[in-house]
């Protein structure tokens, strides 16, 4: 069982790598860094939400902050945009900062109430805040100047670069899984209370995954921004941006390692076919869509995907033995 | 001593639910606090464990004052506790509940598998270790809690109605379990509603009534009060002989 599942996860590692040298398409392509993108952005959300169930609406504040740093510093000085990455996650960290304070004091529904109300207000700030684009956004550079500038008409480079960084969100993941911090951030999960008693510095745990899903969530922002090369508050500051993240993470299964991608792998196609058979009104679509898919999943299987698989797993391993039980 | 209480009181608004409460109990102690609903044993032992911070009063572990302690440093200091109701960590694994508790005195990953194995073997909990907490019943999961809080530990165990809901076959086991522990070299404060249980575990009996202790000492003197019969012991006692 254990070397078919490794042999399993070897093939999808090979099918992953090779995917743009078979779908050579431009939609296509692009299709496959979206996808890779949106697992990205899933997984970072997953570290606070999945595994420490701190289930935040406004993770779009650090997106967009990811997205708008690299265009600023390209708008102000003329620097490849890739060179305010860093910067981003540092201002991404210092709102996480000041945010997780006052709303890791709210439990449940309310932090994530307070999680809107704040990504909501960044929005229109940035919506109305001239010196940062105002509702018309940013642009990058139009033409690339340098190899730096990230600046391609290929989808291919943005491909390896995606998966070379959702590899690290998900190492990172992995160890964390392994560690102390992940099981005391699934006590948190499970049971406050409980928690605390047993000796886990609540806010802190809370704290630092907050830390961590903001500055992986700005790396994903950031990457939108050098692969689009233009920002607007909406498409990368607005509540859908936060809330694809959760039904992504949901869908494959939140507090899962690769629930994410897996969401992300049938998700994002979905989204991108609905819009582009429905045109400029295919975002109405994508919102039917999403709200759906979040009846079925609290409804049916709030584990998500993950968990059937491991119910089906179980049951696959069961039976064997049953058999020579008959025998 | 390794634990004293001094004048605790606890007000809800205008109402004094613990009024004036004072205990010591002395390292290697088995100490019972019993009392009717309402009398304040809950309150109290909340302010023991950190879940409450007293409005007056002082609670000093080990010659530290920890009377406003979170109930994190509670644990890191010694003090474990259970809940009335069990708060297992339902869908994480019987192996996994107790590291939890574990990675308190071992960070690393293989020494909480160890240590927790060793608490999972104790209490008896091997034939369950990677079932999930939510598929045991009642009896697996009070198990459980006292598995996951000796993991931390703990100098001083306060179990909270750890036998409630637990049928005689199932209490006679789980009594077994608090002598062995408690035989292990820890502390022990249990509150319980079960005279059986407090007579034959405890070796001091502390009894509240309205906020107050009204009677401290051997169980079985401290039955014999008049305030105790009075209070609450009258009817359950006195049935309890007839059997």
């Amino acid at each position: 069982m254990g070397g078919r599942l490794a042999l399993l996860a070897l093939a999808a590692a090979a099918m992953i790598v090779a995917y743009p040298l078979v779908f050579s398409g431009a939609f296509m392509g692009r299709l496959g860094a979206l996808v890779l993108l949106s697992a990205i952005g899933a997984s970072a959300w997953n570290i606070l939400g999945g595994y420490a169930g701190q289930i935040s609406v406004g993770h779009a504040m650090f997106y967009g902050i990811g997205a708008y740093v690299p265009l600023m510093v390209y708008k102000l000085w003329e620097l490849p945009p890739v060179a305010g990455v860093p910067v981003a996650v540092v201002f991404s960290l210092v709102v996480a900062i000041l945010i997780g304070f006052p709303t890791f004091r709210l439990v449940g529904h309310y932090f994530s109430m307070a999680t809107i109300a704040v990504a909501e207000l960044i929005r229109i700030v940035i919506s109305n805040w001239d010196f940062v684009g105002g509702a018309i956004g940013l642009m990058g550079p139009a033409t690339s100047r340098t190899v730096l500038d990230l600046s391609f008409k290929s989808s291919v480079p943005y491909y390896y670069l995606f998966l070379a960084v959702l590899a690290v969100v998900l190492g990172v993941t992995w160890h964390l899984e392994r560690s102390r911090m992940g099981y005391y951030l699934r006590a948190i999960k499970a049971g406050e209370r409980a928690a605390r008693s047993l000796g886990v510095p609540v806010r802190r745990y809370k704290l630092f995954a907050l830390l961590l899903s903001a500055g992986f969530t700005s790396v994903a922002g950031s990457l939108y921004a050098l692969m689009i090369g233009f920002v607007d508050p909406d498409s990368v500051f607005g509540l859908l941006i936060s809330v694809e993240m959760i039904i992504v993470a949901a869908l494959g299964g939140a507090g899962t390692l690769f629930g994410p991608l897996i969401g992300a792998a049938i998700l994002v196609p979905l989204r991108e076919f609905t819009n582009s058979a429905f045109g400029g009104g295919g975002s109405g679509i994508t919102y039917i869509l999403f709200g759906g898919i979040i009846m079925l999943i609290a409804r049916f299987e709030p584990g998500g995907l993950m968990e059937i698989g491991r119910r089906a797993a179980a049951l696959f391993k069961r039976r064997p033995r049953e058999a020579a039980r008959v025998a | 001593m390794l634990l004293e209480a001094h004048h605790v009181t606890r007000d809800f608004g205008a109402f004094r639910a613990l009024d004036g409460a004072d205990l010591t109990v002395a390292d290697g102690e088995m100490v019972g606090l019993i009392g009717p609903n309402g009398a304040g044993k809950s309150t109290f032992f909340n302010c023991l464990v950190g879940d409450l911070t007293p409005s007056a009063g002082r609670v000093v572990f080990n010659a530290r004052d920890v009377t406003r302690a979170p109930p994190e440093a509670h644990a890191r200091l010694g003090i474990g506790r259970t809940f009335q109701v069990p708060a297992t960590f339902e869908d994480m694994s019987v192996l996994e509940n107790v590291m939890v508790g574990a990675f308190l005195r071992h960070p690393g990953r293989a020494a909480a598998i160890d240590a927790a194995d060793a608490v999972i073997e104790r209490v008896g909990l091997a034939g369950l270790r990677n079932a999930r907490a939510r598929s045991l019943g009642t009896p697996g999961r009070k198990r459980l809690e006292i598995a996951r809080v000796l993991a931390t530990e703990p100098k001083l165990l306060l179990l909270d109605e750890a036998l409630a809901g637990l049928n005689p076959a199932e209490i006679a086991r789980a009594i077994d379990l608090v002598r062995q522990i408690h035989a292990s070299g820890i502390t022990i404060v249990i509150v319980e509603h079960i005279m059986e249980v407090i007579l034959s575990l405890a070796q001091r009996v502390i009894v509240f009534d309205q906020g107050r202790i009204i009677a401290s000492g051997k169980p079985a003197d401290v039955v014999e009060e008049p305030a105790v019969i009075e209070a609450y012991l009258g009817h359950s006692l006195k049935r309890g002989q007839k059997r």
